[in-house]
């Protein structure tokens, strides 16, 4: 359990930010941290949709319940938050 | 003793060289300051620049340039003209001070250079006039804002900004330590006057200026004005280095050169010039937008300069003419939402009014920025202003040192460029931005972006007061929404007619 940088690129949203997350924070609670930075402050909620990590640069969408310290990511790596259908 | 006649004299004096006896010319000359790159002196010395001035000339014009500029501000002082000014156009004036007054004093240095260093004797004649041009400026736009400071603690920072970690002026030192402060000669002349002055301080100082005079200030125009017949004349510093590196076999590093200048410097006026024309400037006075003026004085210019000196268009054109209509809003949008970091007041500049102009401008605006912008609105109508505000850093260009942005909404195609490096990670806002890295990492890899120092842990405590005090920014410094959100009743008053 360890504080680990990574960069949100929060879909819709103009900015990509630091987000602080933990190494056993789980794909859906990363999805969570950075929707706090995003959603209803500069995007609009979507209730009936899911949030999903996807990597930034290969585009593999992360299972909801993999740990940061198991997704092979580098620090403050920027990863994509998107609304999906589940 | 008869007087020569200045034709007689002129040409022999703008040619003189030195011929070293106690020193080699290397010794005297060193390429790291010169920038000769192994061209002989003979070259340098066909250097024609094309304004010619002698010392006296000088001296006489800048005085009746300075008489003018000074007695516009005496006579219009009582005038008190910026305490009636719309906020917005105050908040410019803040900005610009801070952002470019103590980049003229340190562009009065790297004139010094090519006045010492450059190899070509014309050069070094017309960069001293260039260096006292700077030193004027740089003078001139601390005196002036300094009058307002009983007004308001953010005109202090016309001083005061490049001497703090404040981001933007950490972005600002980026660039001109880059393309003037750590440049030899040569490419100082390329960079700084020929990439830079050439075209985008005619956006900031002609742009600006015919903002000014709609606006109603006159003293900021006349001042910006006259600054801008200085840098039409020292901006033509460049061309004959340019001509020189041509024939000389060096085409490929002389486009470089160009190529890093100018998009380092457009990103830069995407977060200063950008905001100001399209955002801050009242509506009413706004004369063309931001893309109009660049494609005005930018992009017509440099793609003639460019192909009539035998270059090419930087490699990156079409993503340049692309960006024109995207990133500055994405500045804008950004400098706004973290406004407690920027030592000005943004004005927001999207009234129902305000959108439309900027719908027709950039059709697609309300569906990309526009959506941001109806969340802050609904936000600030609903009584959350607190959602209205920053709680995490935004990404910093590991090149460009400001936000990584992009188009969001219906559009939105945010992208961070990374890199890994000798076992760090980068992040860079563009493509651009990542080869001139790659280019030359040795130059670039070492330097702290803002988020860079915070991971590293030189912001305490790690907040946002934190990152405050390590920016230098006091209450009453650290900006708010220029018209303290009376915009929004606009928006009121809009929904009363659509219910009407």
């Amino acid at each position: 359990m360890a504080l680990f940088p990574i960069h949100s690129n929060f879909e819709r949203d103009f900015v990509i930010q630091l987000v602080p997350v933990d190494t056993d924070d789980t794909m859906d609670q990363v999805a969570e941290k950075c929707a706090y930075h995003s959603i209803n402050r500069r995007v609009k909620e979507q209730p009936s949709k899911t949030l999903r990590v996807r990597h930034h640069e290969n585009g593999t969408i992360f299972p909801r319940d993999m740990k940061v310290s198991e997704a092979g990511l580098r620090p403050t790596e920027t990863l994509d938050i998107l609304f999906m259908e589940n | 003793m008869a007087i020569l006649e200045r034709e007689e004299w002129y040409d022999l004096t703008r040619t003189t060289n030195w011929t070293t006896k106690f020193v080699t010319e290397e010794e005297f000359y060193p390429d790291e300051m010169s920038g000769h790159r192994g061209i002989p002196a003979e070259a340098w010395e066909t250097y024609d620049e094309p304004y010619k001035v002698t010392y006296a000339e000088y001296v006489a014009t800048q005085r009746e340039k300075d008489a003018g500029v000074y007695s516009v501000k005496a006579a219009l002082e009582r005038d008190a003209f910026v305490d009636r000014a719309d906020p917005g156009w105050v908040s410019t004036m803040i900005a610009h001070y801070g952002a470019i007054a103590l980049a003229e004093y340190a562009a009065s240095i790297a004139e010094a250079k090519m006045a010492r260093f450059a190899k070509a004797p014309g050069n070094r004649n017309m960069a001293v006039f260039g260096m006292m041009d700077e030193n004027r400026h740089g003078q001139i736009q601390l005196f002036y804002p300094h009058a307002n400071v009983k007004r308001n603690r953010q005109w202090d920072w016309a001083h005061k900004a490049y001497h703090t970690n404040e981001w933007a002026a950490i972005a600002a030192r980026s660039l001109f330590d880059d393309i003037m402060m750590t440049r030899d000669a040569v490419a100082t002349s390329i960079m700084l006057t020929f990439a830079f002055e050439t075209g985008f301080t005619n956006m900031q100082f002609l742009g600006l200026a015919a903002d000014a005079a709609e606006t109603g200030d006159h003293t900021f125009a006349s001042l910006i004005s006259s600054i801008q017949t200085d840098e039409s004349r020292h901006a033509q510093q460049g061309a004959p280095s340019l001509k020189i590196l041509i024939a000389n076999g060096k085409k490929e590093e002389a486009q470089n050169l160009i190529d890093t200048a100018i998009w380092r410097a457009w990103k830069l006026f995407t977060a200063l010039t950008g905001p100001i024309l399209d955002y801050y400037t009242p509506l009413e006075s706004r004369k063309e937008s931001f893309k109009e003026f660049m494609l005005e004085w930018i992009v017509a210019q440099f793609e003639r300069q460019l192909l009539d000196l035998g270059l090419d268009k930087p490699w990156y054109w079409d993503q340049f003419i692309s960006d024109l209509d995207e990133t500055h809003h994405g500045m804008h949008l950004g400098i706004w939402f973290w406004r407690p970091t920027v030592w000005w007041d943004p004005a927001a500049g999207v009234t129902p009014n305000e959108r439309e102009w900027l719908e027709e401008k950039y059709p697609g605006w309300n569906n990309t920025w526009g959506e941001c912008w109806d969340v802050i609105v609904d936000n600030l109508q609903n009584g959350k202003p607190e959602l209205t505000g920053p709680e995490t850093l935004p990404t910093i260009c590991n090149m460009c040192q400001l936000p990584i942005v992009g188009t969001p909404g219906q559009g939105w195609n945010v992208k961070d460029h990374q890199l890994e490096h000798n076992g760090r990670l980068y992040h860079f806002g563009s493509e651009v931005d990542m080869k001139i890295f790659q280019m030359d990492p040795e130059r670039y890899q070492n330097h702290m972006s803002f988020i860079d120092r915070f991971l590293a842990g030189e912001i305490q405590p790690m907040d946002l007061g934190g990152g405050l005090k390590y920016m230098g920014l006091s209450p009453g410094e650290m900006g708010d929404d220029a018209h303290g959100y009376s915009w929004l009743e606009a928006y009121s008053t809009k929904k009363s007619d659509d219910a009407a």
